[in-house]
């Protein structure tokens, strides 16, 4: 039997078809809306207008697409012999406001997706505003992000060479405080408990100290039985390196070194959206896959009893959050205003050139791939997280996601599978 | 300031032209001038605080003339092979017509700079007559018909030309009238700047 | 809408990156600013109906928020082209804002089809065949995103039944009159016509060689912060002009200039005023905005 259902407020709709078998999930197919060609639009226009193009793949990981792109400019500068030294300062800003995009996502989405959708799926329905919550850290933590990059969404602030701001200790003070009223918040709401004893939790016997909102997630999660449910490949991919972590696969925890030239897309049967696989295979990219080849302990403590299940794969995304927290913190202390910004003239470097950049967007490795002739774009190619975790997968293996939703016990269980890999529609049918 | 005070203001800077032209900036003096045109040296004062701001009016006043000629020109609809051909011929006529105009452009605006730093810097006093050539070069670019390039490297082909040969002219080695010249000196800058 | 009930609510995307629906959560009084309205429908937050009662048009609305640029067909949610929902609930509503470059003229995804691809009632400038039918209810705020405040404070015009001064292309003259440069922190660099020496430096105008469009973009970008901190010119970025009708041109990093002489002058200043005063300013050197503002290792 086949059942339709539309997905909504996953950064657009997605159309699930499912296959059900005694009354679980056997197999999914995933659909998507609109292509919007954004690939096809930058085909001749100047290399650097990619800089305010690809930001309007994602509203809400438009920042990723923008360092994603000046990575592509910059590796496509040093293939055609140009050196790009960036300064500590810019290397800093630009990871302190990357990390400020991804809380904002993954606070967004454990409130305004995966809370209402647990409250409403276990029957446990506590009538709080969670968008609220959502919102004032959104607003706050982007508003640290606007202090170097001029706004959220859309700044067009990095360029080759480094960034276009040119920040003073007013505004360096104005972000650290606006920092540590996002611990703050996460003190009193998320964790419910310290947030420099809450960093040391290395094992999932200390978990029961985490209250707040995060506390009350996990705790159903557990008690109705779902925290092994979800399980998919265990196998992980990150190429994207920053924010305190490195790229790398993971295979059963096995972690070894892993090269962009290994990634082949291939388009899709009834789809908008690309395949993608590394050497072939299939693997789940993101927050969990970013602790598992990092080897963070309390999410390897988890894997360890719950595998990739849901519990996993959600703590995953939200314990990231604090870590990023940290990290941006610490980015700030060591920023050095007397550096410059940016150490490249203002004009276009070369004429000819082809370049990769990649980041660790808020769901996984974002590639970017730009090939310039004669001053004008004559490709480009953007391969986003989503196409990782939803494809349909190769003859061999299901997608990600696919895998994850079989043998759910409902088409409810399956759609809350499929949001804890945070999909976002309109990445995936750039 | 009334019609008539206009007009001796007017009068006084055509007489002062004539003299700083043709005898030299710092060979005038104020009583020359006052002279020349009748009036009491006292008075002339009325009209013009010192001989330095004289002399500064007086180039905005020409820059002014010039500028207001080829702002006509700018306004018609023809080629820029045909604008540059006519702003020559302005440039050309008014050295012969009116040769102390450039006469004083060459030898007082540009030679004492010293009189003209404080108030005439750049193209303070020039803008009358620089603005619209920029004008001019903004519109040809823009149609298409002369090569985008920095504004100066233009500027300076295409005025250094016209001045070099008033200079000449005024040394008296040209052999022939100087309308002779209009026509290639024309094709000349057109050839130069074209697209 | 029932009398002495709160005006109801329903957000609509179409081609969209839901750019403005994450700009617009960013409102710091975003729920005081929704408690005076019966959310019905939005892409993120959770509402009154579900997208599926939407689509099925079991719901009326009063305003009616549009993201996204408008395809007649070949946009289908939940097999319904969003473009027979968008207009059936354009009828009833009393305001339609199209919140958004996109929605307003077409935008960043006009490019991939140009020909079937636009705003909802204008195709650029040009008046698509909807703005008859819906130009006494419409509002247009573009922008790329949408800027949260300007749509708050549009909300709070409607919530209190007052009338909205709105220049021809439907745009609140109180958010578009001025041009992004009003306010710039740069203005007195370009009052002198000093450059900036490139990229990230609090020194210089970016409207001679970075490309900046903010003396003829329409937009309250520098008098109405962005995320209530700064704004692209502020953080040293260039305005691209994005909410224009135009947006987005090409070759955004570089000011298009003949000989030297910006291409495309301030808003409504004549190229020989401009000419007039750059000429004469250029020709001081103001030994102040040579200088860096602040040296920290004195």
């Amino acid at each position: 039997m086949i059942v339709k259902k539309l997905i909504e407020k996953i950064e657009g709709e997605a159309e699930l078809n499912f296959s059900m078998h005694k009354g679980s999930v056997e197999d999914v197919r995933i659909s998507f809306g609109f292509y919007r060609g954004i690939e096809e639009i930058l085909v001749n226009k100047s290399p650097r207008d990619a800089l305010v193009i690809t930001p309007r793949v994602c509203g809400i990981c438009n920042h990723a697409h923008l360092l994603a792109a000046v990575g592509a400019l910059e590796n496509g500068y040093e293939n055609a012999g140009i050196a790009v030294i960036l300064s500590n300062k810019a290397r800093y800003i630009r990871e302190f406001t990357l990390a400020c995009e991804l809380i904002q996502n993954h606070i967004k989405w454990f409130y305004m997706t995966i809370l209402p959708q647990l409250e409403r799926l276990t029957g446990e329905e506590g009538g709080e505003n969670h968008a609220l919550k959502a919102s004032y850290l959104s607003t706050t933590i982007t508003k640290a992000l606007a202090i170097f990059a001029g706004q959220w969404p859309h700044s067009s602030y990095a360029v080759p060479g480094g960034v276009t701001c040119d920040p003073t200790y007013v505004d360096v003070m104005q972000a650290t405080a606006l920092i540590d009223e996002t611990i703050r918040f996460f003190e009193q709401v998320i964790i419910g408990m310290e947030f420099e004893r809450y960093l040391q939790i290395d094992s999932v016997t200390q978990l029961h100290e985490v209250q707040g909102d995060f506390g009350n997630t996990l705790h159903l999660l557990g008690t109705h039985g779902m925290a092994h449910t979800g399980q998919s490949h265990d196998r992980f991919i990150v190429f994207g390196e920053g924010l305190g972590m490195q790229s790398g696969k993971s295979i059963a925890t096995t972690v070894s070194r892993v090269e962009v030239r290994y990634v082949k897309e291939w388009p899709q049967k009834g789809s908008t959206a690309k395949a993608v696989a590394y050497k072939d295979r299939i693997y789940e990219t993101g927050p969990l896959a970013r602790a598992m080849v990092n080897k963070a302990p309390i999410v390897k403590s988890l894997h360890k009893r719950y595998k990739d299940g849901l519990l996993t794969r959600i703590f995953a995304r939200v314990h990231e959050s604090t870590a990023l927290l940290s990290h941006a913190k610490h980015l700030l202390q060591k920023l050095d205003l007397n550096e410059p910004s940016c150490t490249l003239e203002s004009r276009l470097l070369a004429d000819t050139f082809e370049g990769v950049g990649v980041v660790e967007a808020a769901r996984g490795s974002l590639i970017h791939k730009t090939r310039v002739e004669a001053k004008k774009i004559t490709n480009y190619e953007i391969i986003v997280p989503t196409q990782w975790n939803l494809s349909d997968g190769t003859e061999q293996d299901r997608g990600v996601a696919v895998e994850a939703m079989c043998g759910t016990r409902s088409i409810e269980e399956a759609s809350f599978v499929f949001r804890s890999f945070d999909v976002c529609s309109v990445c995936t049918t750039q | 300031m009334t019609d008539k005070k206009a007009l001796k203001r007017e009068s006084i800077m055509q007489v002062a032209l004539q003299l700083f032209s043709n005898n030299g900036f710092h060979k005038t003096t104020i009583p020359d001038i006052a002279a020349k045109l009748g009036m009491s040296v006292g008075n002339l004062y009325n009209y013009f605080k010192s001989k330095d701001i004289l002399a500064q009016e007086i180039i905005k006043y020409t820059s002014e003339i010039l500028g207001e000629q080829i702002r006509e020109v700018n306004m018609l609809d023809i080629s820029a092979a045909e604008k540059i051909h006519k702003i020559v011929e302005i440039y050309f006529t008014t050295a012969k017509e009116k040769p102390e105009m450039i006469e004083y452009f060459l030898r007082v605006y540009l030679s004492n700079r010293e009189v003209f730093s404080d108030g005439c810097q750049g193209m303070v006093c020039v803008s009358g007559f620089t603005t619209e050539i920029m004008i001019f070069f903004d519109d040809a670019v823009s149609s298409g018909e002369l090569r985008n390039q920095d504004f100066f490297s233009a500027f300076g082909l295409f005025m250094g030309y016209l001045g070099g040969m008033v200079f000449l002219k005024g040394e008296g080695v040209l052999p022939q009238d100087i309308d002779y010249y209009i026509d290639d000196i024309s094709r000349n800058i057109y050839n130069a700047l074209k697209a | 809408m029932k009398r002495g009930g709160k005006p109801k609510l329903l957000w609509l995307q179409s081609i969209t990156c839901n750019g403005n629906t994450h700009s617009f959560l960013n409102h710091p009084d975003l729920f005081s600013l929704l408690s005076h309205f019966e959310l019905l429908y939005h892409p993120v937050l959770e509402a009154e109906y579900t997208l599926q009662d939407i689509l099925e048009g079991h719901v009326d609305c009063d305003i009616l928020v549009l993201e996204g640029a408008f395809r007649e067909k070949g946009v289908a949610k939940g097999g319904v082209e969003i473009s027979s929902v968008i207009e059936y609930y354009a009828k009833q509503a009393a305001h339609i804002i199209t919140a958004g470059t996109c929605a307003t003229f077409g935008g960043i995804f006009k490019q991939y089809d140009p020909e079937h691809i636009t705003g909802f009632c204008f195709d650029i400038e040009e008046k698509t065949t909807r703005h008859k039918q819906y130009a006494d209810k419409l509002i247009s705020l573009p922008g790329c995103p949408i800027h949260p405040k300007w749509l708050g404070f549009v909300l709070m015009m409607i919530a209190q039944k007052r009338p909205i001064a709105k220049d021809t292309l439907h745009r609140p003259l109180e958010l578009y009159a001025p041009t992004v440069h009003t306010g710039c922190a740069r203005n007195e660099y370009f009052e002198w016509k000093v450059d900036t020496e490139g990229f990230g430096l609090k020194e210089g105008c970016l409207f001679y060689e970075l490309g900046c469009q903010g003396p003829y973009t329409h937009g309250s970008c520098n008098k109405i912060l962005w995320n209530d901190v700064s704004s692209k010119t502020v953080s040293g970025t260039p305005c691209f002009g994005c909410t224009e009708p135009d947006f987005p041109k090409t070759t955004l990093f570089e000011t298009k200039t003949n000989m030297g002489i910006p291409a495309a002058m301030p808003l409504g200043i004549p190229r020989r005023a401009y000419l007039t005063v750059t000429g004469v300013v250029k020709s001081f050197k103001i030994k102040r905005f040579e200088e860096r503002l602040i040296e920290y290792d004195r």
